[in-house]
Parts: structure tokens; sequence; C-alpha cells
């Protein structure tokens, strides 16, 4: 036989004993080669007897008269003939004249499985999944045992709890051996497996707990219907306690969102009085900086600003796609507060002391940015990948924590330690601090107020800048990104007080966690939308300026 | 910001000229078949932007209240009489039902109950002004009784319009969702798919302008206008002379609010369509942009303003499809700072421009 001088050049390969049991005469010593590779995480395992269950197994006898097991690849040709690959080592099968050997499905016959070796393979197959080396998909491949409750799976699953040292991995076996058990004939072993799950809190026995419980109430089986009625009341309370904490978290992560959005605006309509509704586009340009930065790190971008092509070179650094948005945050800043600087020297510097003309002036100016945005970079929406770091997520104790949801957090609590230090602690914000209660005296103390004006909204907008580059990690890119965020961010303000960062701060935790709390409540995004602006109205019924007033004898 | 350079009489000369051509010109040339139906029909709607805009005007040319939600009556208008259309399609829909085609698509058997009165023209009727007139009273009442006043009101009925569009535009609503109304055909009898009805739609357009323009007129030359720009320029000193100005601010909203209804009852059956974009806060700023390009505070100029933006807007938006937002934002940019009273005071600004430019030259 041919075999043999393999098994004594080296070890053989999984694919090698596969090849060996396919040809293998006698039953018994078939099982016995597929039971070898039990506890084998090679892939190519459970593929290959996939195949060999499916019946896509072949025996193509070559001149002399050795049997070689093949697999069939690639298309069908017109004579319904398929390239053939050779089991033992997935190359192609040539025969001795040269050509590659094709075989017509039809036409041949498979090789056939006997039921004792199938449940041999299942096992090896089962026992692979578990063996597997990534305890996430160790994980996945354990809860998926579950489905079905097949009693034949327990004893992979015992053999595997026995080696596993994984606490996550333990809870799963725990888990899928007594959703199993829950079908067991055995009373007992069902009661005690809805005790079981019941501790362990398992979300995913509750549709096999609400099978059983219905089942032995038509069977008049008292006991189980109690136990598993318990233990379905237990993982409830459970779901809604991870319910309520999910809301919580995405609650302060929008607030954090709305933060991040508004923070700018607090700046230039809280201090300065000026309302620039063109906020949403300076977000929109630190959304489009970020974007441009990818690729500039990257491999280069070619863009077609008003019908001309432009094309910009690239740095083709490796690591780019996860590094760029590090040089992307102070970029986003520093373009969108440069932006701020030329805006306010054209048009905002005539219109202090006059907001409603600052307001329309700057819905002008919004709706010139917004074509320009259109024009360089066209209609559509843009890619901005996420860096790696920011694509993951926990779970703990089943509440699904995102990483990008923990980092807006983060960085919206960032965002204001550096707006409260600037504003307190630097001689800029003392002097942004001194210009804005008094514009006069301070004039009159030797601060420049104009440029104290220029910095100020530039510093918004630079804050709106970063606000763009964040948003572009969470949602998409395009000329009208900021749109969909202005009005929250100037209801945040209003709700906040004109004039505080804690305020600020406050509303927009506050409109994020009853946004989501009604969300989860009414059970529609829109009506809860809708609620919470209802609710800002008639809350400024209630506080006119807003959460913290600045209190001021003069009558405006 | 009243001043005109043009003395009173050859000012109301021209006005009633103008009015005379809308009017009685316009239409009598479409029926000779010289203008085309599809240029009276635009001018159709163009006057009802005008309307629009004389309504915005109203508020924030002489009351100082700039009103981000009067997009949101138009349409609400629109709605009311849309709502009437729909009913009036009758069986010749796409589904051959008596319920309104979107109605059928998303499931129902029957007509809900807040539509079946609909079927009626004079409760519709009633309806495009009690709807926006009750809305507007009651945030009206809200807003002013806080003493919520200049950005902050625009904020609010800024975010009040958002609110309104984001529950028009979901389809459990019952108003059409998305796509809104549409595919009208009949309008007290009279098939909206022929010329001469139009033509009748024009015509009461243009009768509704001039009479708005006159009522509004009559009314801030009265006593009441009065207080009403004295609100304007000080309005804690009008509150301290003893005048409530909630109630006059908040009469004043109403007003204006059932004005832009009325408008957007008759630009519906014009256009043929209505859907919730028509209500959103960029809408009603564009108004603002018309009354601002035309000059607040007079009366023709916002008529003027909504015109000739749109007339030009219909011309470049197919000529130069990309430049047109540009230009458009920059002059209303321009506008804003530079020309305080638009267009219509861009003569007596340029005398007065010139008059400095003299005396500057003749004074060493």
């Amino acid at each position: 036989m041919w075999l043999i001088p393999l098994t004594h050049t080296h070890a053989a390969t999984p694919s090698e004993i596969i090849a060996s049991a396919i040809v293998e005469q006698s039953t018994s010593k078939q099982r016995d080669l597929v039971i070898s590779l039990k506890g084998n995480p090679a892939p190519e395992v459970v593929i290959l007897l996939e195949k060999w269950k499916a019946g896509e197994i072949f025996l193509y006898q070559d001149p002399e008269g050795n049997q070689i097991p093949v697999y069939l690849t690639g298309k069908a040709s017109g004579d319904g003939t398929l390239a053939t690959s050779r089991v033992s080592t997935g190359a192609a099968l040539i025969s001795p004249d040269g050509n590659p050997v094709r075989l017509d499905p039809s036409a041949e016959e498979f090789v056939d499985t006997s039921s004792g070796l199938r449940r041999a393979m299942k096992e090896v197959s089962d026992l692979a999944a578990f063996a597997n080396p990534d305890f996430k998909k160790r994980l996945r491949a354990i809860e998926d045992s579950a489905i079905g409750q097949n009693p034949e799976k327990i004893p992979s699953l015992e053999t595997l709890r026995s080696t596993e040292k994984n606490p996550l991995v333990l809870r799963a076996i725990d888990q899928a051996i007594a959703i199993i058990n829950l079908k067991s004939n055995d009373p007992k072993l069902r009661t005690e497996a809805c005790k079981k799950l019941g501790e362990l809190n398992s979300i995913a026995a509750m549709d096999p707990l609400k099978t059983l419980a219905a089942q032995s109430a038509k069977s008049s089986d008292r006991i189980t219907e109690k136990a598993a009625l318990g233990a379905m009341n237990r993982i409830e309370s459970h779901i809604s306690t991870i319910n309520i904490f999910g809301t919580l978290f995405r609650g302060l992560s929008l607030g954090s969102v709305l933060l991040v959005v508004a923070i700018g605006l607090a700046i230039t309509f809280g201090l300065m009085g000026i309302i620039n509704m063109a906020h949403g586009e300076f977000i929109a340009i630190g959304a489009y900086t970020t974007y441009l930065m990818q690729h500039f790190l990257g491999a280069g971008l070619d863009l077609s600003p008003f019908g001309k092509s432009l094309s910009i070179p690239g740095l083709h650094l490796a690591s780019a796609s996860n590094s760029y948005f590090v040089f992307a945050l102070p970029a986003s800043f520093l373009v969108a507060a440069l932006f701020g600087i030329l805006l306010e020297w054209s048009v905002i510097r005539f219109l202090y002391r006059r907001p409603l003309e600052s307001l329309l002036a700057t819905w002008g100016i919004s709706m010139v940015l917004q074509q320009l945005l259109r024009l360089i970079f066209g209609s559509n929406n843009v890619q901005v990948t996420s860096p790696n770091w920011l694509s993951g997520n926990w779970t703990i104790n089943d509440v699904l924590f995102g990483w990008n949801r923990v980092f807006v957090i983060a960085f919206a609590a960032i965002i204001i330690l550096m707006t409260w230090l600037v504003l307190n602690k630097t001689s800029l914000g003392l002097m942004i601090r001194a210009a804005m209660q008094n514009r006069n005296m301070a004039a009159c103390m030797g601060i420049r107020t104009e440029h104290v004006n220029t910095m100020t909204f530039a510093f918004g907008c630079g804050l709106a800048g970063l606000a763009g580059a964040f948003l572009s990690q969470i949602g998409n890119v395009g000329p009208s990104l900021g749109q969909n965020y202005i009005v929250d961010a100037f209801m945040t303000v209003v709700v906040g007080g004109v004039g505080n960062l804690m305020g600020t701060v406050i509303s927009a935790l506050g409109i994020g966690l009853a946004d989501q709390s009604l969300q989860q409540i009414l059970r529609n995004p829109v009506i809860g939308k809708i609620v919470v602006l209802a609710c800002i109205i008639l809350f400024l019924q209630w506080r006119p300026a807003g959460l913290f007033v600045a209190r001021s004898r003069s009558l405006d | 910001m009243n001043a005109s350079p043009l003395s009173a009489r050859i000012h109301n000369g021209i006005l009633a000229i103008s009015a005379f051509i809308i009017l009685v010109v316009f239409p009598t040339l479409n029926a000779m078949g010289i203008i085309e139906d599809f240029t009276l029909n635009l001018w159709g709607k163009y006057l009802c932007y005008g309307i629009l805009a004389v309504s915005i005007d109203l508020l924030w040319g002489y009351t100082g209240l700039l009103c981000l939600g009067q997009a949101l009556f138009f349409s609400l208008g629109g709605y009311m009489m849309g709502m009437h259309l729909m009913l009036m399609i009758g069986k010749l829909g796409q589904y051959k039902s008596a319920l309104p085609d979107f109605m059928v698509f998303l499931g129902h058997s029957t007509l809900p109950t807040f539509w079946v009165p609909f079927q009626s023209f004079p409760f519709a009727f009633s309806m495009i002004f009690l709807i926006p007139g009750l809305m507007a009273l009651v945030f009206g009442y809200l807003a002013f009784r806080s003493r919520i006043k200049g950005v902050y009101f625009s904020i609010l009925t800024q975010a009040l319009t958002y609110g309104a569009s984001l529950m028009f535009f979901r389809n459990d609503m019952l108003m059409g969702g998305n796509n809104g109304f549409t595919d009208f055909r009949t309008l007290l009898g009279a098939n909206l798919r022929i010329a001469s009805t139009q033509r009748l739609l024009y015509i009461s357009t243009a009768i509704l302008l001039i009479i708005v323009v006159m009522l509004c007129k009559w009314l801030t030359r009265s006593r009441f206008g009065l207080v009403q720009r004295a609100i304007r320029d000080s309005e804690n000193r009008v509150l301290f002379s003893g005048y409530s100005t909630a109630n006059f601010k908040l009469f004043i909203f109403v007003v204006s609010a059932v004005i832009a209804a009325l408008a957007g009852a008759l630009y519906v059956p014009q256009v043929g369509i209505i859907n919730p974009s028509e209500m959103t806060p960029e809408k009603s700023l564009e108004a603002v942009v018309w009354v601002a390009l035309g000059g607040r505070g007079s009366l023709v100029g916002p008529v003027l303003g909504a015109i000739s933006v749109n007339a030009l807007k219909s011309w470049a938006t197919r000529e130069y499809p990309d430049l047109w937002l540009l230009f458009l934002g920059t002059s209303f940019v321009l506008v804003v700072m530079f020309m305080p009273t638009g267009m219509i005071g861009l003569p007596s600004q340029l005398q007065a421009l010139a008059k400095r430019m003299k005396r500057k030259s003749t004074e060493p």
C-alpha cells in the first residue's frame, strides 16, 4: 500500500490520517483513525470530515491500482467534470500523463460512511471546535453546542470541563450542560438544571426554559414547572438589571456626544453671545480633516474639487490605520480653529451685540461651507475607518460596553477638563472671562478685547473640530454631518444656561440619559426624542434662563 | 427702517400697478396663451412664498421676533388642505380604495377618526386657521409668559419645528410619513390638473397676497403697530409703560401663524405635494433669507425678496447648480452685515452714502 511509506517518512498530518482512514477497509480501524484526531486543533480536520460526511469525497483509481481519495474543487466545466485535489495534501491530482484529473460527481460513487463512523466524526468535530485556542471561538462553539439540546454532546463538554481553565468558558460549559439537561428524562436532572440556570442568570436559557415550563404544565409536572418558572423569574430580573445598566451606559455616552458637540457652542454662544449656526459645519470640517489625515498618513488621496483633480501624496506609514487618529485630533482642532479665526475676522466681528444677525449671517456661512465641502469632497459620505483599538467591546456581566462608547465618555471628560483648565488656569482664560463679564472695563484695563474675541471664537470652533474628529469614528462623514447635531447642541446649551460650562455638562448628560431612558420605556426612538424636546420647552417655563443663571443687575 | 426714497404717492402707485399686473395682467395673458401654464403655476408658488415672507416680516421686521417655525405653520396649513384633497381623490387612487393610498399601503381598512371630518371642505378650511393658530397660541403663551425672547425664541421655535418634522416623518402618525400627500385630483369639484383651475388658484393666491399686505399695512400703521415696533426697539420700556408685551406678541404670533398657514394651504394644490421636508428649520431659515434680502420692516420688501430669490433660484439651480448655494449664502451674509434694510432700502442707503461722499468732498 502506498500509505505505508508515507507514515514511515514523517509523522502523519491530520489530512493524511483522514486520507488513510478513507481507504481503510475495516470500519473499526476507520473509527480508530478518526478518533485519533480527537482534540486536534487543525482546521482541516473538521473541513475534511464534513466533506466526507456530506459525500463529497471520491476515490480515484490510478493506473497502478492505487486508490487515491480526492475532493472536487472549482467550477464544473461543460461536460460536468470538476478539478480534483488530494485529501492527503490538498494538492491538485495529476494523472501520469501530466494532465490534471477531472471527475464528474454524478458519474462517480462517493465514499460512504457508517453510522458508527459518523458518530465518531461528530465527536471529533465537536471537540475540535471546543479545543480552539482562541477562547472567544471556543466560547461560541460551546454556546452553539446547547442548540438542539442534544444529550450526545454532554460527554465532550464534560471532557472539556476537566481541562478548561478560563472561568468564562467554564461558565458557558455549565450553562450548555444545564440547557441540554433540561430535556433530560430524569426529573431530578431537570430541576437541578433549572436551578443551575437560574444561578447562572443564563439569558440563552430563556427560550428552552419557556418550552420546558409549557411542556411540564401540560403534563402536570408541578415540580419541574415550578423550578423552570423560578429560574425564569431570576433570569428576567437579571435581564432588567442589564437593561437598566445598558440604558445608563448608552445615555451617558449619548450625553457625552452631546457634550462634545455642544461644548464649542457653549463657548461661542455662552461666552460671546454669537449664535454660530455654522457650528455644525465646523464639526464637519473636523471630521473631514480626520478623513484627510487618514489618507495622508496612509496611501494618499485623489480629490476633484471644482472639477479639477488634486492628489494628495500619502506617507504610506505601515501603522497608519491605527495611529492616524492620534494625529487627526490636534489637526482637526487646529484646522477648525484656523477657519474660526478667518470667520471671526471677516464676518463675526461686525456682529457683536447683534445676536439675531449673527444667527442669520452664520447660517449663510454654513450654507456656503456645506456647499464647498460638497464641491471638494463630493456629496456622498466618505469612509473613515476606526482604528482597531476603538472597535471592540467589553462584556461585563452580560452588559455590553463598546470601546468607542467608553472612549467618547473619556474623551468628553478630557475635553471638559481641558476647557476648564484653559478658562480658569491660563492668562488667555482670564482675559476671556474678563472680556465677557464687562467688555468696556476689560478694555480699559488694557486687554485687547478684539484679540480676545478672535481667540475665544477660534477656541470654540477648534472644539467643534475635535467633536468632528470624534463623530467621524461613530457615524457617517458627509457634508451635512453637522446639521444632524445642531438643534441638539443648541438645546443643550440653552438648557444648561448660557455662560456656564457646568450647566452644559449637566444638561448634556441629563438630555442623553433622558433620551435613552425614554427610548427604552417608550420603545420608540423618535417619540422619545419628541418627548425630550417637549420636556425641554416645559423646563424652560420653569427656568427660562437654563439650569445655571449668570446673575446680573443689568437689564438687556 | 420704514424709510422710502420715493414719495408715498409714487410708492403706492407702483404698488397698485404691481398688484394689477399680478392679479389681472398675468392671468389674462395666460388665458390668451401668451404666458405658459407652467410659468403661471411657478408664479403662483412664488406668491405663496411671498405671503409666507410677509408673515415672517410681521414677526421679525416689525416685532423683532425671529421665528424659525414659520415653515411649520406653512406646512401645517398645507397638511390640513392636503388631508381634504387626499379624501377627494376617492376611488381614483392606485389601490382603487376610498382610503388614501398610503393608508391602504400601511394595511388600514377604515379611515382614522381624525380624518373623517376632513371630507367636508368647510371643516378642512376652518382647520387651516384653527390648528396652526392653536399651536401658535399654546407655544406662544408658554414662550412669552416665561419671557423667552431674542435668540432663545429662535432656537426654541427651531426645536419645535424640528420635533414636528420628526413626528410627521413617522408612518404611524397617519399623515403619509416620508412621502406626505400627493396625487391630488379635485378641489371643490374642480379638476386640479387643468389650466383653468390652476389659473383660479393663482388668482386666489394673488388676492390673498394683496389682502394680507393691506391688512398688515393697516395693522402696522395703527396704534397697535406702534406698540409692536416699540416692542421691537425696546421691550422693557414698553413693559414699564404699562403694556402687556406678552399679549401683544402672542396676538401677532398667532396672526402670522395663520397667515403662513393660509399660504401653505394655497401652496399645496398648486404644487401638488406636501411632505415633512417642507417643515424643517432650514425651510424657515430659507424664508427668512427672502425677507432679509428683500428688506424687512417694509411689507413690499419681503414679497419682492421671495419672488426674486425664488425666480433666481429656479434659473440658477438649472444653469449653475453647484454655485447657486455659494452665491445665495454669500449674498445673504453680505446683506445681513451691510444692508439691514435689504433691496428695498438700497436706494435710500445709496442716497445717504452719496450725500456723505459729497459732504466729504466739499468740506476740506
